[in-house]
């Protein structure tokens, strides 16, 4: 059994003890250890925490920027596809080749080595460049391929990087270049379709090579009809040796744009070829004077003021007068003309007599109430404003019945036909297509009446034989237009070597829906046009030609076998087996 | 009082522990999340190429000379009928001609 011993020691004895049973001459000495202590560990968290924040809020940016903040950031944008989804322009990751002066160990051996590869670089550039070492940061080629990326990569040149990147591809070409517009080098819409993108859907700025994740842009244009038109009219400017083309389509009900070509064309990929005059695009970018096309709407105005009707007979066989000017025909008439005969023989003497009958005032305020005289914008951008008579008086009033001394951009002169032809319902073009369910209010420019009764001219110069516009006439279609050629204003008067040939149609007129202007600009009189530069001889045929091609892509049957708005046609079995067998 | 003292520091080390593997869990799973999204990124860019391709591929400028080649031409009247009726009434009368025309040469 353990024994406990205890010693008894008398209080204060030990020194020790002693010392540890002083007492206190400061009370307060504990808790102001503990405070400090408590304090000097919470400052370290605090710094801790501080430091934290800021690295948080500040630290982050500073490490990303040091070799971004010389590259812009790019742009990621929503795929733009035809009215029926197929892609006409899209986003793809790329490789984009860059140089950090201060690694590049042999400035020269980079430069020969990569002008190689890249015989379009600019080697003095390049070389000035690489000599400036306080720079961290040099771009050498943007979007490159895959293959060529692999090429520099297997230099193995210190001081080169790749950056991913987004670049804009047009799959379908040169197709629609000049509605689609372009980007620029950090994938900015710059024109056309590319620029409302910015504008109005919205792109997200990105680093690298993220896609964006909107909703592709649907354009009211058909790639078949667009690629038809472009086609019929390529073939056009090579047959009349013309020095360039454009033709559009129209839904004239909608106002939605199915097919817009100018040719000499451009290539979205290379934004440079819309600077050259001749590339403009001549639909939208451009305005001319018209020609006998406008007669249209000198006939529509002065039949919807009740002035005259189809029958009304003009007498056509004197030259009229204004002022110093005398306004006369081509191949004046024998006798007297109907309004119907006038709009088919294309009489600058009936046209001016029409206009001369409702005066310069009805006349403009018709321009105006078919949005003629104002600027209009589409999606691909703006329109190029009218250019109209300072003072209209009665020498103006005559040219401008015929298409003289007013100019307009043939899209926006496409807009104010196709308003008189839907049975006269003012229609804005648009390249969007818009929603099924969007409201169409009915804003009336002219009464339906009028507008059957344009048709009905348009109609009967296609199938009258003296019909400016009878080459126009598809077998199957009942198409209906109006032929104008133009002379170029040059310096000095009107250049009577250069026209501008044009035709402005509308199919199937018995209920018409689809609309086809063609121009085109200072043909030759070569032999497939007799000899001629007469639109009726060269841009007649040439609208023919495109709306035997577009009909079927369109869903309009020819009307040979089976009447229109009729239960759907069907294809003949054995026909087509024909063509499957061949 | 100690064993309470024990009892938290031991309960702060198994924490301490377990917080340990929940973040190195947490670290595994976001390098798989980062490593899933960059395979989704992948597959996006790949589509977008493909995409692409597919749009140049069929381009109407490259199928257009293929279907005239092929004897293909835009649909004309005498490939259209007013209804199946009288499609399939057309395909009959063809037929019953070519049959006729194959017994008489028999």
């Amino acid at each position: 059994m353990a024994r406990t011993v205890t010693h008894q020691v008398p209080l204060g004895s030990s020194p020790v003890m002693a010392k540890q049973l002083k007492p206190r001459t400061n009370s307060v000495n504990g808790p102001l250890r503990i405070l400090i202590a408590t304090s000097l560990v919470g400052l370290a968290f605090l710094a801790i925490a501080t430091q934290l924040v800021r690295l948080a809020f500040h630290g982050q940016f500073q490490i990303t920027t040091t070799l971004n903040q010389a590259v812009a950031e790019s742009f990621a944008r929503a795929d733009i596809v035809d009215r029926n989804g197929r892609l006409l322009a899209s986003d793809v990751e790329a490789h984009s080749l860059f140089a950090d002066p201060a690694h590049v160990l042999d400035r020269d051996e980079v430069v020969e080595k990569l002008s190689a590869i890249f015989p379009d670089l600019d080697q003095d550039q390049l070389r000035a460049d690489l000599a400036n070492r306080k720079r961290r940061f040099v771009w050498i080629k943007r979007g490159i391929s895959p293959r060529t990326a692999q090429r520099v990569h297997n230099l193995g040149l210190p001081g080169l990087s790749f950056r991913r990147e987004l670049r804009r591809v047009y799959p379908g070409g040169k197709l629609a270049g000049h509605v689609l517009g372009h980007v620029n080098v950090d994938n900015k819409g710059m024109a056309g379709i590319e620029r409302y993108l910015d504008e109005v859907v919205g792109v997200e700025a990105v680093h690298g090579a993220t896609l964006a994740e909107r909703a592709p842009v649907r354009l009211s244009l058909d790639i078949g009809v667009q690629h038809a038109v472009e086609d019929e009219l390529r073939a056009s400017m090579k047959r009349y040796q013309a020095k360039g083309v454009a033709g559009l389509v129209l839904d004239i009900e909608t106002g939605e744009v199915l097919g817009s070509a100018s040719l000499p064309d451009i290539d979205p990929t290379t934004p440079t070829m819309s600077l050259q005059p001749a590339r403009l695009d001549k639909i939208a970018s451009s305005t001319f004077e018209l020609g006998s096309v406008f007669k249209t709407v000198t006939a529509a105005m002065a039949l919807d003021a009740g002035l005259v009707t189809p029958e009304t007979v003009f007498d056509v066989r004197e030259p009229l007068t204004a002022g110093r000017y005398t306004i006369k025909d081509q191949h004046p008439a024998a006798r007297p003309l109907t309004v119907a005969e006038i709009f088919i023989h294309s009489s600058n003497v009936g046209a001016g007599m029409m206009a001369l009958e409702a005066g310069p005032q009805r006349f403009q305020a018709f321009l105006k109430r078919l949005d003629l005289t104002e600027p209009i914008k589409t999606e691909a951008g703006p329109v190029a404003a009218p250019r109209l008579p300072e003072n209209w008086h009665k020498a103006e009033t005559i040219t401008a019945s015929y298409g003289h001394g007013l100019a307009v951009a043939p899209l926006q002169f496409a807009a104010a036909v196709g308003a008189l032809l839907n049975g006269g319902d003012r229609i804005v073009p648009t390249f969007i297509k818009p929603q099924p369910d969007a409201e169409k209010k009915r804003d009336a420019v002219i009464s339906a009446e009028t507008s059957a009764e344009v048709r009905a001219l348009m109609r009967r110069n296609v199938t009258d034989r003296y019909g400016t516009g009878k080459r126009a006439a598809v077998p199957g279609y009942p198409v209906g237009g109006k032929t104008g050629t133009a002379e170029i204003p040059g310096s000095g008067g009107y250049r009577k070597d250069a026209v501008i040939a044009s035709f402005i149609s509308a199919f199937p007129m018995n209920k018409p829906k689809y609309l086809v202007f063609v121009l085109l600009f200072e043909p030759k009189p070569t032999g497939a046009a007799g000899g001629e530069v007469l639109a009726a001889l060269n841009a007649a045929p040439t609208a023919g030609r495109i709306i035997a091609r577009i009909g079927p892509i369109l869903s309009v049957p020819p009307t040979g076998v089976t009447a229109l708005g009729t239960a759907r046609a069907s294809f003949d079995a054995i026909a087509t087996a024909k063509y499957e067998t061949q | 009082m100690r064993i309470l003292m024990l009892a938290a520091v031991a309960l702060s080390i198994s924490s301490a522990c377990l917080l340990y593997g929940l973040s190195y869990d947490t670290r595994l799973l976001q390098a798989r999340v980062r490593a899933q999204e960059q395979a989704i990124d992948l597959a996006h860019r790949d589509i977008a190429v493909l995409k692409a391709e597919r749009a140049h591929l069929g381009r109407p400028a490259r199928i257009a000379p293929l279907a005239r080649a092929q004897g293909l031409g835009p649909a004309s009247e005498h490939q259209l009928t007013g209804s199946p009726a009288a499609a399939l009434a057309s395909v009959l009368a063809e037929t019953r001609r070519r049959s006729a025309s194959v017994v008489q040469g028999n």
